[in-house]
């Protein structure tokens, strides 16, 4: 791990972030990636990639913007219920930098969030690939591991 | 939740189960009703081919593949030594115990956690630890009732079925025209042959499995129900430069989810014995999808021109074989029905490489897959929210039926098959026949869906 990174700053960034999709505002959350950024939750471990295997979700900037003109549209019945949610951030580390420049920081989640009536928890791991700004970060690539990815799923409205 | 319709009901004989179902209306009771559910368990999953696996996910020897039969019978896809593919009750013939506790993998021979039991691939028995103590107690260990047991299964073009019914008719037969969306699925492969590629979703439906069966050639409700995402989707696209959008294959799969209700009469439905139906044929909301140029070529290599464009032309939305699997043969994948509970069951999305098709065909359909049936796309929870209102909303007591009234008197009658609009409630006519055929335990005789209330 390069000794000029900064740790504090990426770790408020996660958390900054994480804050965004507790009381989901995605017209905010999108500003934080880049032009070629994109989301991805695998549906298995150590999925090799996206596009030759299914997964939960992969959206990139196009997606998102479908994704978030959709999570607000009146006649989406899924979201005729709120969704809430809390995000805990822990065991950020970073260890260095991509081929591409971007620092690679890999972090535990636990997300509790309340969807229909009902309280569900989500755990896992995140990777982030971020691009560093003038005064703050970009995600290029953010990957959500989750530790029951293979499982059975309920609908799910939100990023994680 | 407890769902029970009425706990204090009686068992329901065969007369009261005959009346749930009216030529055009249903009892709420066959929704949430737990002692309904129980009894389709055992006389329609209990008699009906139940779609179990693809060949191609057991390859090699000892490869095998569990799940259920219906909510509880386990068993054991497995190809043996010789290639031959087998289902067997996933049950060890000693004590019972499970003998495979894990999804998918590769085994020599299953061997019991509890006693070390061994049986062969083909289920035979191999081996006893301590074989000495049975000598004179009469245990014969070539009885064949001491071998994994198997379930009567066949396979259509790769997809293996199996039943719990020894008088249901052969697999062919109970397939019937409906047959055809198979061959054209596997016709779409230059090679004429289909493999599972790419991984499974599951999605649990917190419904009755029969909501999700509904809804599939269900076709008065996407324009209601999809209308945020088609409206998200071509709001945005519209912003795009044409260039941008044109290379989009989201652009392509999501809006047609928005056609006109005229679009879905023209697509028509079709149903046949046993409960089996599809949407569309000559047209369906697949239709309009580019032809990758390479696809093409190899297509055209294999069929030559005017074959590989009447293999294209057969476009179906989806297509039921009545209860456990739904296919999109112009998509090329497939779902499979479990119901759980009353109010619980889960669905599982597949998909497949036609094989000797560039792999940018694979990605779409996996694209696809993701798009339109994972537990976190802008279409599935929102038919889900519909399933399961329905659900919620069918426990009031204002009224206990459920119509099913469109094109009542308008279906067409044709030697195999009945014909009609596609906006027409044909698809739920065709299922409850087959329900109430099934639940009389009258599997031998389901006949071809329609208006008839034969």
């Amino acid at each position: 791990m390069s000794d000029s990174v900064d740790l504090r700053a990426i770790e408020h960034f996660l958390y900054d972030e994480a804050n965004l999709l507790d009381n989901p505002d995605l017209d905010r959350w999108i500003e934080l990636y880049s032009e070629d950024g994109s989301y991805w939750m695998p549906v298995i471990p150590n999925q090799p990639d996206p596009l030759n295997h299914v997964s939960i979700f992969y959206d990139d900037r196009v997606m998102m913007e479908v994704r978030r003109r959709n999570f607000v549209h009146p006649r989406a019945a899924s979201k005729d219920h709120s969704v809430r949610a809390s995000h805990i951030i822990g065991n950020v580390r970073c260890s260095g930098r991509n081929q591409q420049g971007d620092l690679v920081v890999t972090s535990n989640f636990q997300c509790v969030l309340y969807y229909r009536r009902e309280q569900r928890l989500y755990a896992g791991t995140y990777l982030h690939h971020l691009i560093a700004t003038d005064n703050s970060f970009k995600i290029r690539h953010k990957k959500v591991q989750l530790i029951n990815c293979d499982a059975p799923h309920k609908s799910l409205t939100i990023y994680l | 939740m407890i769902h029970t319709f009425d706990p204090t009901s009686p068992p329901i004989d065969d007369a009261a189960l005959a009346a749930l179902i009216q030529p055009t209306k249903l009892h709420r009771s066959v929704y949430i009703d737990e002692q309904i559910f129980e009894l389709e368990m055992a006389r329609i999953w209990g008699q009906a081919w139940i779609f179990i696996g693809h060949e191609s996910q057991v390859k090699n020897h000892g490869d095998f593949y569990t799940t259920h039969i219906n909510h509880r019978v386990p068993v054991i896809l497995v190809r043996d030594r010789s290639g031959a593919v087998h289902v067997l009750h996933n049950r060890c013939a000693h004590k019972g115990a499970k003998l495979v506790d894990t999804v998918d993998g590769n085994a020599r021979a299953f061997r019991c956690c509890y006693h070390g039991w061994t049986f062969n691939t083909d289920g035979t028995l191999l081996k006893i630890p301590n074989e000495a103590g049975y000598e004179g107690t009469g245990f014969d260990p070539k009885d064949p009732q001491n071998n994994l047991q198997k379930v009567r299964s066949a396979s259509y073009r790769g997809f293996v079925f199996a039943t719990l019914s020894d008088t249901i008719v052969e697999l062919n037969e109970w397939l019937g025209g409906a047959a055809e969306v198979f061959d054209n699925l596997c016709d779409r492969a230059p090679e004429g042959e289909v493999e599972v590629a790419g991984g499974v979703l599951r999605y649990q439906h917190d419904c009755n499995w029969k909501l999700f069966l509904e809804n599939l050639n269900d076709t008065m409700h996407p324009m209601v129900t999809h209308q945020s995402v088609v409206q998200a989707a071509e709001d945005y696209i519209a912003t795009l430069p044409p260039e941008a959008s044109s290379q989009r294959a989201e652009a392509e799969i999501i809006p047609p989810f928005g056609a006109s209700y005229e679009n879905f009469e023209d697509s028509g439905i079709t149903g046949f014995a046993y409960g089996h139906h599809y949407d569309g044929g000559k047209t369906s909301i697949h239709a309009n999808y580019s032809v990758n140029p390479d696809y093409w070529a190899a297509m055209v290599a294999s069929y030559g021109e005017q074959r590989s464009r009447e293999i294209l032309a057969f476009n179906t939305h989806n297509t039921l074989y009545y209860p456990s699997l739904t296919i999109k043969s112009a998509v090329q994948n497939i779902r499979v029905v479990r119901p759980i509970a009353v109010d619980k069951c889960i669905i599982e999305t597949w998909s497949f490489r036609l094989k000797g098709a560039p792999d940018e065909m694979l990605q779409r359909t996996l694209l696809y897959s993701r798009l339109i049936n994972s537990s976190a796309s802008m279409v599935g929870p929102d038919d889900l929210e519909a399933y399961s209102r329905i659900q919620d909303g069918l426990q009031s007591t204002g009224s206990d039926w459920v119509e099913m009234h469109r094109h009542y008197n308008r279906d067409k009658q044709l030697a195999d098959r009945t014909v009609g609009g596609g906006t027409s409630d044909l698809d739920m006519r065709t299922q409850y026949q087959a329900w109430q055929a099934y639940m009389g335990k009258l599997a031998h005789h389901i006949p071809t869906g329609g208006d008839s209330d034969e």
